[in-house]
Order: C-alpha cells, then sequence, then structure tokens
C-alpha cells in the first residue's frame, strides 16, 4: 500500500459518486444516525433509515438481532443478496460505521460508507427529501451471525490483557482518564467507575477525520496509529461505551488501512467499567 | 390520540419553526442548560408578570432536546408558577410522544430541567434582592 492509498479503496465513495447513483437500482443508500428523527426532516433522495437501536438491536437480550430478523429487516429495506449498500449518517458516519459492522457480521457483501456523512451532503447544498421510498420486497437470506472474526466479548479482552495484545480506547482522554464516566451528555450510557481497560492505548476516533468530516489521508493514519504501537501485525481490540466510536476505528484499522485482525468490544465501557472485579486503570 | 407519524410531524414541526425562540430583554433570570460539549443546548428566559410566566428559549443541538424546548414554551406561557412547576418529566414525555422521544429521555427533559433551573434562579436572586 502506497502512503497515498487506502487499502480498500472502494469501500469508501464520495458526495458526487452517491448523487451520481440515487436512481441506481443496485444500490441502496442507507442513513444511520445518532439523531434519532434526522431522516425524518430530510434525507438523501431514496435513502431508506436504519435505526441502529430500534432495527440492529434485540429489544430484550443486549445483543444484535439473529438471522432470522437481519433478513427481514433487509428484506424489508430491499437490500438483495448482490445490492451495494452505502451508509452515511450524522455524528461523521459514527451510526453508518456500526451500521456497516452489523452488516458484516452477517458477511454481507458489498457495504461502503459516504465520506463526510450527512454533513458534508448537507454542506454542499445537495438535495434533501421527506418522502419515505419504498422498494420491492426481496428474498434475502443472512448466513448465521459470525461473532468470532470482528466482533471481541469479555473473555476476548480479558484474554487480550493476559497476553499483552493491543487495545485501542478510542473515547475522549476525560473518559479514558476516569474523570468523566461518561461521554458528555450521555449520563444513561456511564459506568460505576471512571478509567481504561489496563493496557489500552487512547487514539480517540476523532483523530481519523478532517475538518470536513471526511476521512484522513492513508498516510496519516499510518503515522495516528503506527506512532502508537497499532500495527498490522498485530491483533487488536477497539472499544468505547458502547461500541459506536470503536465501529468507526473498526472501519479505519480494517478497510482504510487494512489491517487483517481488528475487533470491535461492542460491550465497551458500559461493560467493563460496570463489571465486578474487573481490574482499570486511571 | 396522534398516530406515530402525527407525533413525528408535530416534533419536526417544532423543530423546523419554534416557538418563542429569542432572548428576552429584563428577564427575571436566564439559565443554559445542556453540556456545550456535546452539542444540546437550551438556554431558557423566565419573567413574571401579573403572576403570568412569560418564557423563551435559545438553544442548539439534536431535534428532540430543541423541539422539547419549543413545546414547553407554548406550553408554559401564561401559565402560573404552580401550573407550570407540575409538569413532570413523563408528562413531557407523553405530549411529545413516549415512543419517538424514550430513547433520548436526557435530550427530551433537559428544556424541563433548565426551565425548574430558572425558576430556582429566580427564588434565589429575589431572597437575596430581599434580605
Amino acid at each position: 500500500m502506497s502512503d497515498n492509498t487506502y487499502a480498500n479503496p472502494q469501500v469508501l465513495v464520495s458526495t458526487d459518486w452517491v448523487a451520481q447513483h440515487l436512481d441506481d437500482p443496485t444500490v441502496r443508500i442507507v442513513e444511520s444516525d445518532e439523531d434519532v428523527l434526522l431522516y425524518d426532516i430530510g434525507h438523501v433522495p431514496g435513502a431508506v433509515k436504519i435505526d441502529w437501536h430500534t432495527d440492529l438491536n434485540d429489544p430484550i437480550v443486549r445483543d444484535y438481532l439473529d438471522a432470522d430478523h437481519f433478513s427481514a429487516l433487509l428484506q424489508a429495506k430491499g437490500i438483495a443478496e448482490d445490492t451495494t449498500v452505502v451508509f452515511y449518517g450524522d455524528k461523521n458516519n459514527w451510526w453508518a460505521c456500526y451500521a456497516l459492522w452489523v452488516f458484516k457480521l452477517f458477511d454481507f457483501k458489498d457495504v461502503r460508507i459516504m465520506n463526510g456523512g450527512r454533513k458534508k451532503w448537507i454542506d454542499e447544498g445537495r438535495e434533501l427529501s421527506k418522502v419515505v421510498p419504498s422498494y420491492p420486497k426481496t428474498t434475502y437470506r443472512a448466513p448465521s451471525r459470525d461473532d468470532r472474526r470482528i466482533r471481541a466479548f469479555r473473555s476476548d479482552v480479558e484474554a487480550h490483557i493476559t497476553k499483552k495484545l493491543p487495545l485501542v480506547d478510542v473515547r475522549s482522554p476525560g473518559e479514558y482518564s476516569g474523570q468523566l464516566l461518561h461521554m458528555a451528555d450521555y449520563p444513561q450510557e456511564g459506568a460505576l467507575r471512571g478509567g481504561h481497560i489496563p493496557g489500552a492505548k487512547n487514539i480517540p476516533w476523532g483523530k481519523a477525520v478532517a475538518e470536513d468530516g471526511t476521512f484522513r489521508s492513508a498516510a496519516e493514519l499510518q503515522e495516528l496509529y503506527g506512532s502508537q504501537g497499532i500495527t498490522p501485525d498485530k491483533d487488536i481490540v477497539a472499544y468505547c461505551r458502547i461500541g459506536e466510536r470503536s465501529s468507526h476505528t473498526w472501519f479505519v484499522l480494517t478497510y482504510l488501512l487494512g489491517y487483517p485482525n481488528v475487533r470491535n468490544y461492542d460491550g465497551s465501557w458500559t461493560e467493563w467499567g460496570n463489571l465486578v472485579g474487573a481490574p482499570i486503570e486511571k | 390520540m396522534l398516530t406515530r407519524q402525527e407525533q413525528l410531524e408535530f416534533i419536526i414541526d417544532h423543530y423546523e419553526n419554534p416557538r418563542h425562540k429569542h432572548p428576552l430583554a429584563n428577564a427575571d433570570a436566564m439559565v443554559e442548560g445542556g453540556n456545550p460539549g456535546c452539542g444540546d443546548i437550551v438556554k431558557v428566559y423566565l419573567k413574571i408578570e401579573d403572576g403570568r410566566i412569560i418564557a423563551s428559549f435559545e438553544g442548539e443541538g439534536c431535534t428532540i432536546s430543541q423541539a422539547s424546548a419549543s413545546f414547553l414554551m407554548d406550553e408554559i406561557n401564561g401559565k402560573t408558577l404552580t401550573e407550570a412547576l407540575a409538569i413532570d418529566h413523563n408528562e413531557l414525555m407523553d405530549n411529545l410522544g413516549k415512543e419517538i422521544v424514550q430513547q433520548r429521555t436526557r435530550c427530551a427533559t433537559l428544556s424541563l430541567d433548565t426551565f425548574r433551573a430558572a425558576v430556582r434562579k429566580r427564588e434565589r436572586e429575589q431572597l437575596m434582592a430581599n434580605s
């Protein structure tokens, strides 16, 4: 990989590309936001909404939906096995990356991110629509969810600590140091203790994006992570508070830098920081 | 009873066409709620004239926090403090549409908490002025 080329450049599409494919039946544009009403205020014409909370999570167990429910979701959104799915959203694509990560738990083939997200689309003065589209139901059938490759659980993190393997805490320095028990204004997603998982490096997710919300260059990303010892030869686990910001970092490491072994610990600090007997550092 | 879609349109209308969104000259109290680091900010201005509330707000942030502030200002203007303070979190969320706002209860109730803080600030300042 040259310094100026992403390892998998096809996973990022520009706002121009999206504008040129709004009527492409092989492409489905998906908005996934933190602010749950943004889609209703206006979205990329033809885009469907996937709500990270109500669509991707099991309503009872803290876990993701199973293959049957994932199949039903994609069928209803008009997504087939061979559809190119392009995600975008607010907050620099946090939830877009999170949705992409969940799609990859089901090994969905062609998923991409609109670089710059919702903000860039709006900043460029592009059209927004309030029309909620409907597409013909597909016959998509998902395979069983595979949690082994890109998802880390508590036991995996414990093993990582024992083996002194790299953990990346992508939260803010205040959360990492324990000064904050939760991200600003997210008190319902806090933890009993503040700090970080022993040995974790603090590389806030936001360092991977430029001021216009697009991802930094490959060279800048290599320097950002490489300088902290987060290199492609290692088995890496990223975490934040519930796995949304670390999905963003997982996307950067896996697709933009091509690291082969990166997992997202979605239990994150809301699990670890509340766990009886779990070691922490401040 | 409004359908989910009607409730959604009600919230979006308050977000896009906010009521009482302006500074209030000669307010008895002004309080800023939220966290400037996160994006949800609601500043409430409060004045009592002839025993009735005159209130307004300024703010920025997510759809729910700003729509909630607009709706609350509509609700409390013209009421007495006793009537306005009887509004609780549940009532506010019910009026906004609990099914829609329940994922973001903090955003939905930021305006009410900020209004209550403005009432307390006004009372404190009046006590100090009279002591």
